[in-house]
């Protein structure tokens, strides 16, 4: 399953309310495609380039993007705190 | 209710078996029916990381939870890197003084590590911080 949602949390002052983001990635992926199709060009030319083989690498990163749900990143240092959460 | 059972249970209404005889005829019958198997013991998905650090000066905490499939997918990953690039790896890794062969390290071993780690549960306790690495 490809990640639906993607929250970020950032308080930089414990009294602060912080900033919160719900980045929802299926719409944001549609906004981006262009560029999307430019990067995944880009990434080619570079495995190209590079000699890595641009197939294993795509498949590789999409495994990575398809495993991303369930992944949740928490600090708090009792000034800063910092949420990152993939579902 | 099985019709055993209730035959049973009718048996003792209609006054044919004692109280005691049907008793011991629905332990019978319990004993006869094979016991259901035992369920299979869920595998977990995530990998747990959990700091506290209460140390006055910066109490820290941290909770980091990874999938296990994301920690596979990273592993595979690795094998997109080519030969050349290892050889140069393992000439650095040299110098430093970690003579460690990566072209002799298949994704499969560390698919089978990462297997294992459902197992693994590793706490650290310090006077200030306490870690605590597990599967769930």
């Amino acid at each position: 399953m490809i990640p639906q949602l993607v929250t970020v949390r950032y308080r930089g002052h414990p009294e602060g309310r912080g900033l919160r983001l719900y980045v929802p990635v299926v719409p944001v992926l549609l906004l981006l495609s262009p560029l999307l199709v430019l990067a995944v060009l880009g990434a080619v030319v570079a495995c190209v380039v590079f000699r890595f083989s641009p197939v294993d690498a795509l498949r590789g990163t999409w495994r990575l993007f398809w495993a991303l749900p369930g992944a949740r990143i928490e600090l708090d240092d009792g000034q800063t705190a910092l949420l990152i959460s993939v579902r | 209710m099985n019709e055993q059972r209730r035959q049973i249970l009718q048996m003792l209404a209609e006054g044919k078996i004692t109280a005691e005889e049907a008793e011991r005829l629905i332990d019978a019958l319990g004993q006869e029916q094979p016991e259901s198997p035992p369920r299979p013991k869920s595998r977990p998905k995530y990998l747990r990381v959990m700091v506290m650090d209460t140390s006055e000066a910066s109490p820290t905490r941290i909770n980091v939870q990874i999938p296990l499939q994301l920690l596979r997918a990273g592993v595979r990953l690795t094998s997109v890197i080519p030969p050349q690039v290892l050889t140069k790896i393992n000439a650095e890794l040299d110098k430093t003084g970690w003579p460690i062969d990566l072209t002799e390290l298949k994704p499969q071993h560390i698919e089978d590590l990462v297997d294992q780690l459902d197992e693994v549960t590793i706490d650290v306790d310090d006077a200030t911080t306490k870690l605590h690495v597990f599967c769930e």
